[in-house]
């Protein structure tokens, strides 16, 4: 826990950050060449040091178009009138620039070129304008020189550098929510997990679908293709609804649980649409049974096959759906057993019941599009002896029934416990029920995922298939990226998000004389090391937000606590 | 910006013009040019006569102009079209750089192809795997189109 953080609008800066100062402190450059290097080598500091390890610093340097000069180096132009290489024009020393490689143009031609960059996207590598050479342009200077004519390209050249820690970064991604919430997500460790960002989307952090496992994201991929391609063969067969056994009428599904009762009294297992008694989710509707459609062609049983898999999948992802419902009637429990005097007040226990609920159902679900692609002919054709896939596919789905049917049961007490929760003799009963089923079905979900892990993707020769692994947790949820910097001294930069970057960035440039203003500009960019004056020029940036009324309300709360 | 800049370099093409190349406007619009680039001595081409399209670009010289053969070219990196496969038009143009300097990496392109990265793969191939059926047809198309 602790390896997944959600980045906002907000802690995209400190996120970035804590990046740029480990670089700045082991290799002794500046933030702006930490920069660099960094977005060279998207942005794995790890990687990074690594590779510094094995070459020279200086080499290290170059390539990633980086050129420190001491300062002596940069002469004074020795005249006061120069003629530009570019431009041709004749035009004073002082409105030419000279970049840190030592080439220097007119202060004309290179906002010309920033601007051309910035407009073809080109923002994080923003080469000097001499042929061939490699070095990485000042942002300082690429700023300084856009915004007073450009202010909006300015702003969009460092959104581009603030959000290259995100487009060029294969630990963070976006978080794929529509409308999208601004928030992107860090995981340090295995990329193949399932993430909860904090405006509460789930999804897979591989590949960015929806949260999918046991299946594999390539399983996902196919198996989403193929639903919208069979879709319209498979909704006319697969309705809403399903003929009871007995009196034929369609009957509609208004709970989670599979079991269903007609009108008519006659009970049926919604799955297979069998008549049965309660312990019918015990017996075999949950495995395929080829010999019944030996008879027809290929094609026909490939689409019964494939839609063998799909209802049942279906299935379990219309329970869930319908089971979710349910957390908000254990609320109002909450709330009515508060009001009145009674003797359970304590629900954690069916809290628990129903998320374990949530959790194993959508295991179950997804096992289905699994089982599908793992025992079909799809991807691993020559994996497996036909022999040695019936044996394990009759091991995977008796796995699979054993889950399904306690599953079924735990969804039945639940639904029982709102309609009994008054009779305080029978919600004991249930609670033990609840309890007891939880853990079982827990420890069903494990073994499933051990046998999938351990002989069945482990056991693949030709392919490698990753799942993200069981959490009897379920999801972990991405925490706040601020709670890791408590420890740090620096603390103003909690507190320094991108819109105040930005607005004092473009203030300060924009506005006031040149030389006052251009001070402050140098050592808020260009702190070389974590000294007094980078800190400093920080809290100034702050403060400055502070003072500026319309700020105030987006920054976040914790800025006025620590301030 | 760029009027000033094209008159400059169309200045210094009359003053001193390279040896095996020429260029200027085709009429009264400074920002399309016709150059003309004598087949290197050294190559299949020699002997042969290539026109070539210039157009700058309104952002010219802080993005490339763009560069087409007229004259029908057997070459790696120049297709049908009259397309160049040129790095300094593309990705490593640089706002230092002159259409002087463009012909002249041209000329050098047609003696030295680069088939590694090609525009036409059949062309590479026969230039990587028969270097004389290359040259024999490359002298063919030289002396078909390039030549009057």
């Amino acid at each position: 826990m602790g390896w997944i953080k959600v980045i906002t609008k907000e802690s995209l800066l400190v996120a970035q950050r804590e990046d740029l100062r480990k670089i700045m402190d082991l290799l002794e450059v500046s933030e702006k060449h930490a920069r660099t290097l960094l977005i060279h080598h998207r942005w794995d500091a790890d990687s990074l040091l690594a590779v510094f390890l094995e070459k020279e610093r200086d080499r290290l340097l170059s390539e990633a178009g980086v050129t420190i000069v001491e300062p002596n180096v940069l002469a004074p132009l020795q005249s006061s009138q120069v003629t530009c290489n570019i431009c041709n024009e004749d035009v004073s020393a002082d409105a030419v620039t000279t970049m840190d490689c030592g080439h220097w143009f007119c202060n004309n031609c290179w906002t010309e070129h920033f601007i051309v960059k910035i407009n073809d996207g080109q923002s994080r590598r923003i080469r000097c304008m001499f042929y061939k050479c490699n070095t990485i342009c000042d942002e300082a200077i690429i700023r300084n020189l856009v915004s007073p004519k450009h202010p909006d390209l300015a702003e969009r050249f460092d959104r581009f550098l603030l959000e290259s820690y995100i487009e060029d970064n294969h630990k963070v991604k976006w978080c794929p929510s529509i409308p999208h919430c601004g928030n992107a997500i860090r995981v340090d460790g295995d990329g193949y997990c399932e993430v909860e960002c904090s405006c509460g989307l789930q999804f897979c952090f591989s590949c960015s679908a929806e949260a999918h496992s046991p299946c594999s994201c390539l399983m996902w991929e196919l198996w989403v293709k193929k639903c919208r391609d069979e879709s319209e063969t498979v909704n006319w067969i697969t309705v809403n609804t399903k003929p009871c056994p007995r009196c034929h009428k369609p009957v509609e599904k208004n709970g989670g649980c599979n079991h269903v009762r007609c009108i008519c009294g006659q009970d049926f297992c919604w799955l297979c649409g069998c008549a049965a008694d309660q312990h019918h989710a015990r017996s075999s509707c949950g495995s395929y049974k080829e010999e019944r459609e030996k008879k027809t062609g290929q094609a026909k049983r490939d689409l019964y096959r494939y839609m063998h898999y799909y209802n049942r999948y279906k299935a379990h992802t219309d329970s869930l759906k319908l089971e979710s419902k349910l957390k908000k009637t254990i609320q109002d429990m909450e709330t009515i057993s508060d009001s009145k005097e009674f003797s359970i007040k304590d629900f954690s226990w069916l809290t628990n019941g129903l998320y374990r609920l949530f959790r194993s159902r959508r295991v179950l679900s997804y096992s289905y599009p699994f089982a599908f692609y793992m025992f079909g002919d799809d991807l691993f054709k020559d994996e497996m002896t036909p022999v040695e896939r019936e044996l394990k596919q009759h091991l995977f789905e008796d796995l699979q029934q054993q889950l399904g049917a306690n599953v079924e049961k735990l969804s039945h007490f639940i639904e029982e416990s709102f309609e009994e929760f008054l009779h305080v003799d029978k919600i004991l009963g249930i609670r033990m029920q609840v309890i007891n089923l939880s853990a079982l079905i827990d420890n069903l979900c494990k073994k499933m995922y051990e046998f999938i892990e351990n002989d069945l993707l482990g056991r693949l020769e030709r392919v490698t298939h990753n799942i993200a692994p069981y959490e009897s947790k379920g999801v972990e949820r991405a925490s706040e990226l601020s709670d890791s910097w408590d420890s740090d001294d620096s603390l103003s930069m909690k507190t320094c998000n991108v819109d105040s970057y930005l607005q004092w960035d473009s203030s300060a440039n924009g506005a006031g004389s040149s030389e006052s203003e251009s001070p402050t500009d140098d050592s808020f960019y260009e702190s070389s090391s974590p000294d007094e004056s980078g800190c400093s020029s920080r809290k100034r940036a702050k403060k400055e937000a502070l003072d500026d009324p319309p700020f105030n309300l987006n920054l976040p709360a914790e800025g006025f606590d620590k301030n | 910006m760029a009027t000033k800049r094209i008159q400059k370099e169309l200045q210094d093409l009359q003053r001193d013009p390279p040896i095996s190349c020429s260029a200027g406007p085709v009429g009264e619009d400074l920002f399309h040019w016709q150059a003309t680039i004598m087949g290197p001595t050294e190559s299949p081409f020699a002997g042969g006569v290539f026109f070539v399209m210039i157009h700058f670009p309104p952002d010219y010289p802080f993005k490339p102009p763009k560069v087409n053969f007229q004259t029908k070219v057997y070459h790696p990196n120049i297709n049908s079209n009259g397309s160049i496969c040129l790095d300094i038009l593309k990705e490593q143009w640089s706002p230092a750089l002159t259409i002087s300097k463009v012909l002249l990496s041209i000329c050098s392109l047609l003696t030295d192809p680069n088939p590694d990265d090609p525009l036409v793969p059949e062309i590479a191939h026969v230039y990587k795997s028969q270097r004389n059926r290359y040259e024999e047809t490359a002298r063919a198309w030289t002396q078909k189109y390039a030549m009057n």
